[in-house]
């Protein structure tokens, strides 16, 4: 295997990479609508305990797998897993932190290109609703349908190539050209200038829509206080339920647990390979703990205040209440079209949330990209070329089969909500169990600026998290499987879709097999007290 | 907007606000990690 020399060039560059992998539309448009529907401010409860008994243990053992993988010179999550877990065997199981990344970054680069293509819009005047607020929604609806042709498949090729496939286009080359660039030179440069943009355009239009004037409509006054409390007042999730009641729902607590997977990318195998380039002797805890807090600074702070309140304001229950792509695409274009200066503030948004998209898609393919590199012993430029090719293919799947968006909701369910479940669950097992909380902790605490308790590793990642991980993984199946596997029966998109995860899965677990060949047994186990050498590199994984 | 949505709204705000601060304020001031000689 080759010795990666790369490493993050600042401890800020590392803090900000990891952000903007967080921060992405989820934090904007998902967290507002899921914590508006479950409870407003009661969701927050459950929302900050799942943030510290499961997001913030994962958060630090990625980091702490990242860490030791780098001081042994490997970067991918599989081969980190391999000596972590100390058998063969937990090579292949690393492929699910190859399948996860790749097949969400199928889906996410589209809708990142949508987020580009509207900024677009706003900044030529494309997208004009006209004067007449009675064909606002129909004529929103309208362009949505026209970007993702959720009318019907193949619409995007029917006739002539829509101009929605031109952004995809431009969109795919800006990520290839920026993760071609590196670790320091492409991610850490991009996220260095990305993240400060996207908090003056947050912040502008975070202040634009706290001083919005009150809304009239049909004998109905409606100020932005009435949109912050749409969002934050405490309300039962039905209506016959009593205000407190939110907290006694486990689905309100299971959609907590969610948005803290999805938000903080745990479970995805990005913070451990993001990790592995860290610095040798560089603090892993206080750049993670940084690099979550600022995530959720963008999702409580900025994403809290903006949407939900600004889509009430405008549009009352029914625009504040629709799910995340209505709430982006189909509800905000109305509230920039009443905006005063809405044109303005309508780039503002969808360029920030195109650049929280890209700094997300760069996280998403960079672990499979380092994979490739250690599995071929290929060049960078080979490994983004192969993924380039692979990851196109599977874009023209989803683009193509359109039709209410059921191929991207498919394979957003089977990956980017259940299989990180998963595959978190593996990881805290794999460190606290297998390879030793007590040497995790010790590794990590030595010249750490932020020292972690030792009882996080030993308590808190041996038992509460894997407990409450599985408690989780059962009842989202028991809650939410069953309607995705009976859609496998009656369609044939949801079921080529799974046919899809299945056909990245195997291409995956082929390539952890001439990895596997190629690297071939483990090495003997350290007799370093850390388990961990203190030289650089050392091979095979 | 009612007092109690006014509570949840300035806790979850401050309490993120300020562990930011926390975090940013270690970032800046921590001295740089020790240079990677390796023996």
């Amino acid at each position: 295997m080759s010795a990666h020399k790369e490493q993050w060039g600042t401890r800020l560059g590392v803090i900000l990479a990891v952000a903007g992998s967080a921060v992405g539309i989820g934090n904007f448009l998902r967290f507002p609508g899921q914590a508006a529907s479950n409870g407003g401010g009661v969701f927050m409860v459950p929302y900050f305990c799942a943030l510290l008994l499961l997001g913030l243990p994962i958060c630090w053992a990625e980091w702490t797998m990242g860490k030791i993988g780098g001081r042994l010179g490997v970067h991918s999550c599989p081969a980190v897993l391999g000596r972590l877990g100390g058998h063969r065997a937990w090579r292949y199981v690393g492929a699910l932190s190859l399948l996860m990344p790749t097949v969400v970054y199928l889906y996410y680069v589209v809708v990142e290109s949508w987020c580009l293509a509207y900024a677009w819009g706003y900044l030529f005047g494309t997208i004009d609703l006209g004067s007449d607020p009675t064909q606002y929604v129909a004529k929103s609806a309208a362009v949505f349908t026209s970007f993702s042709g959720s009318d019907a498949d193949g619409l995007m090729f029917s006739g002539r190539i829509h101009c929605s496939v031109y952004f995809w286009l431009f969109t795919i080359a800006a990520n290839f050209l920026l993760i071609s660039g590196g670790i320091s030179k492409g991610i850490e440069r991009f996220c260095n200038i990305a993240m400060p943009v996207m908090l003056v355009c947050a912040a502008c239009v975070l202040i634009r829509v706290l001083t919005l004037p009150p809304h009239h409509d049909q004998g109905e006054t409606r100020t932005v206080l009435d949109g912050l409390g749409f969002m934050w007042n405490p309300k039962p999730v039905h209506a016959t339920e009593s205000t407190w009641a939110a907290l006694a729902n486990p689905r309100v607590w299971l959609a907590a647990a969610g948005q803290i997977f999805f938000t903080l990318s745990v479970g995805f195998g990005v913070i451990v390979n993001y990790a592995s380039y860290l610095k040798p002797k560089a603090d892993a805890i206080l750049s993670g703990t940084t690099a979550a807090a600022t995530n959720e600074f963008f999702e409580v702070c900025l994403g809290g205040l903006i949407t939900i309140p600004a889509a009430f304001l405008f549009l009352g229950i029914a625009g504040a209440s629709m799910g995340t792509f209505g709430l982006g695409f189909n509800t905000l274009p109305i509230v920039f079209q009443y905006m005063p200066a809405g044109r303005c503030f309508g780039f503002l948004w969808f360029f920030m949330l195109f650049l929280a998209a890209i700094t997300s898609s760069l996280s998403l393919l960079q672990p499979v990209i380092a994979f490739i590199e250690e599995a071929l012993g290929v060049k960078r430029r080979t490994s983004v070329l192969v993924l380039g090719v692979f990851t196109a293919l599977g874009n023209l799947f989803v683009i193509y089969y359109s039709a209410g968006l059921t191929a991207l909701d498919t394979l957003d369910f089977w990956t980017a909500q259940l299989g990180i479940l998963v595959f978190g669950t593996v990881e805290v097992v794999v460190l606290a169990w297998l390879f030793g909380a007590r040497r995790a902790h010790e590794i990590v605490a030595t010249n750490a600026a932020l020292h972690p308790p030792r009882w996080v590793f030993t308590v808190l990642m041996r038992f509460v998290t894997p407990a409450l991980l599985l408690t989780v993984l059962v009842a989202w199946c028991y809650f939410n499987a069953g309607g995705y596997v009976a859609t496998l029966r009656a369609g044939s998109v949801p079921l080529l879709s799974v046919g899809v995860i299945g056909a990245v899965l195997l291409f995956m677990l082929g390539l952890v097999f001439l990895a596997d060949r190629r690297w071939g047994a483990l090495p003997r186990a350290s007799p370093h007290p850390t388990g961990v050498p203190t030289t650089k590199v050392e091979s095979p994984p | 907007m009612t007092a109690i949505g006014w509570v949840f709204m300035i806790v979850s705000v401050g309490c993120v606000v300020s562990w930011v601060v926390f975090c940013y304020w270690h970032v800046l001031t921590a001295p740089p990690p020790p240079p990677d000689s390796e023996t």
